[in-house]
């Protein structure tokens, strides 16, 4: 017997050698891409802030790492 | 004649059944009878009008260094604590080789706030292996441990300096498991896990760059052993628990483990965000997973100086960087300079409710002592500045050496917290027992359980509350022959008086190696400890020298060439 899971936020876990560019074109492909970048940025912030912030930096040009939740959509209300 | 009888006591069993009178014998270190014990011990214990329960089991603990210089774990033994789960947070000593110590010592010394002298002169670093490490600690082992295998070492083990820059492939997964294997074969009770924690030089430690194939690889194997995988989650967003606890629970669900994460906090600004997440573990739960939340006992406190770095300070990078990588005289300096003190007191300025709720608690000069006990705010008003101002002020004065404390932080509101304690699918757990040294203390919290949420709340019952943090947490982690008081199970005994048992005032003792120092708490209201049918402490004698710690769960096989003699 399996019980049935209430919706929660979208997310995906990275796949290998994954960017904001290739997680976009894969998550959002009905969006242009610059704006479905932005969203994904501005959906998640504990990995965008990452590069910004420099705590926690990997690399200049990818923060993402391998073991990130990446949301796909925004808060739910 | 038996070994030892106790007498007379309110037994709790820790099966959460209701309390009875009864006395217990021991003998060759285990529970021989429970009832009316008319035959003699060599050893007996008044407990008339005292708790006699299963000693206490704490999952998450970092002790894996202090085992080293002290296998009682002070003063967790103290408080009733039989046996300790360290290793947690992917950190773990051993399998370790000798060229990534440093490295290691680095990740404890900024993830658990442990000092890097302690590891320098406290430490004989005699082993490699994960059975040499186990044999190391278990030389005067008076305190049981469960023994995670940390992710970060493993893939320091495997992939040296590339577990910090990148995914490991097929050959190296496979490298992992067979090592894991090993641990798991030497008595590991698991594999720990972290998706937050950086290094000392502020990247993501190794288990960071894992990508979900991996854990599932590593999970794979703790399936053959029916063993626990924990993890630290991002607790700080109720999203991104929610999706590792989904995570946590597939892989619970497809390799049939039991996992657990830590910590879940309840305070004021997210009792709805925590309702959310228990909602998640309940649906889980439902689905056959086990995901196993931890909720600590204590509020949270914090006490810093600026002679270590803190991790109050995170979130302020100018501050952390001038904490971390700055010497004294370098902190002084950024503290005095008119420029660099203006950018530091901007970054910090939107947190001025925090500055002025923090109060002094030492100071060493003579000139500032009337301050000590007053909040920053207090303070500030008596010498006309800021309480950013005065906090700064005072440092500078003190050479660093002017201690301040965020008490009651969060975590602080006894409805709810005592609600999640007493919710069957949560853990108690998270003391971070061993780390931490210098932020807070880490021992007490279970008797900050039975002295305020069970005596002077009546949130949770006597017997609930032992059943959680005995048999509970023995059967999550899978721990054999304890966390009961039954006839034939290890004696893993407390006897505590349960109208004055509590965790005492927080206090500052230099008693790490190194000459360092640390914050503890002593016990209140517990009488004797007993491990293995040894009586390791009781409040007449102290620590005694009867030192029956075991590894928990036991060995199943440990290639005997790889134990150091």
């Amino acid at each position: 017997m399996t019980a049935a899971l209430s919706p929660v936020r979208k997310s995906i876990l990275p796949q290998n050698g994954d960017s904001w560019d290739s997680i976009a074109q894969r998550e959002l492909p009905g969006t242009a891409e610059t704006d479905a970048v932005a969203m994904l940025q501005s959906w998640n912030l504990h990995v965008f802030m990452r590069a910004a912030g420099g705590v926690g930096r990997l690399r200049s040009d990818n923060p993402i790492l391998p073991s990130d939740v990446i949301f796909v959509e925004p808060p739910r209300a | 004649m038996y070994d030892l009888v106790i007498r007379n006591g309110r037994v709790v069993d820790g099966s959460g059944m209701p309390a009875f009178n009864a006395d217990i014998a021991v003998q060759d270190g285990r529970i021989t009878r429970i009832g009316r014990v008319a035959e003699a011990g060599r050893r007996e214990i008044d407990a008339t009008a005292k708790v006699v329960a299963p000693g206490f089991i704490d999952p998450h603990t970092h002790f894996d260094a202090q085992l080293l210089w002290d296998g009682y774990a002070k003063p967790a033994l103290s408080h009733g604590v039989t046996t300790v789960v360290a290793g947690n947070c992917s950190l773990s000593l051993a399998p370790l080789k000798a060229e990534h110590r440093m490295k290691l010592v680095g990740m404890f010394n900024q993830i658990e706030e442990m000092p890097l002298k302690a590891f320098k002169e406290g430490v004989v670093w005699d082993w490699e292996s994960f059975p040499e490490y186990l044999a190391r600690i278990q030389k005067g082992l008076a305190i049981n441990v469960g023994q995670l295998v940390g992710h970060s070492v493993l893939r320091l083990w495997v992939m040296g300096e590339a577990a910090m820059e990148r995914t490991a492939n097929a050959q190296e997964i496979s490298a992992m498991q067979q090592l894991l294997r090993e641990c798991l074969d030497a008595g590991a009770i698991g594999l720990s896990t972290s998706y937050v924690d950086m290094d000392e030089t502020l990247k993501p430690v190794p288990s960071r760059y894992a990508d979900a194939g991996e854990v599932d690889a590593l999970a794979s194997v703790l399936s053959d052993y029916g063993r626990v995988l924990q993890i630290v989650p991002e607790f700080y967003d109720p999203d991104l628990t929610i999706a590792r606890l989904d995570q946590l629970a597939e892989l619970s669900i497809k390799y049939a483990i039991p996992t657990t994460f830590s910590p879940l906090f309840v305070s004021a600004d997210n009792i709805e965000a925590v309702e959310r997440v228990m909602a998640r573990v309940d649906e889980q739960f439902a689905r056959g997973a086990r995901v196993w939340p931890q909720v600590q006992t204590r509020p949270i406190d914090i006490s810093f100086s600026f002679a270590v770095p803190s991790l109050l300070f995170i979130r302020l990078p100018g501050w952390y960087n001038v904490m971390r990588f700055g010497t004294q005289d370098e902190i002084i300096e950024a503290f005095s300079n008119p420029e660099s003190r203006a950018k530091l007191v901007a970054e910090a300025s939107s947190q001025m409710a925090l500055w002025s709720f923090l109060r002094l608690r030492h100071v060493a000069s003579e000139a500032n002592q009337k301050y000590v006990g007053k909040t920053l705010a207090e303070i500030g008003e008596m010498r006309g500045v800021s309480a950013l101002d005065a906090m700064i002020d005072l440092s500078v004065e003190e050479k660093l050496d002017a201690h301040f404390i965020a008490e009651s932080m969060g975590h602080n509101q006894d409805e709810q917290v005592g609600s999640l304690l007493r919710h069957p699918r949560v853990h108690i757990g998270a003391s971070d027992g061993g780390a931490h040294i210098l932020s807070f203390s880490t021992y007490g919290d279970t008797g900050y359980l039975f002295g305020h949420f069970v005596r002077d709340r009546g949130l949770l019952t006597l017997e609930e509350s032992v059943k959680k943090v005995t048999s509970d947490t023995a059967a999550i982690w899978g721990i054999p022959d304890r966390g009961l008081l039954q006839k034939g199970l290890v004696a893993d005994i407390v006897v505590f008086d349960p109208a004055a048992i509590n965790r005492g005032a927080e206090v500052y003792v230099q008693d790490v190696p190194g000459d360092g120092s640390r914050y503890i708490r002593d016990a209140h209201g517990v009488d004797t400890v007993i491990v293995g049918g040894g009586i390791a402490w009781s409040a007449a004698e102290g620590y005694t020298s009867d030192a029956r710690g075991a590894i928990v769960p036991p060995a199943l096989t440990v290639p005997a060439e790889r134990i150091a003699a």
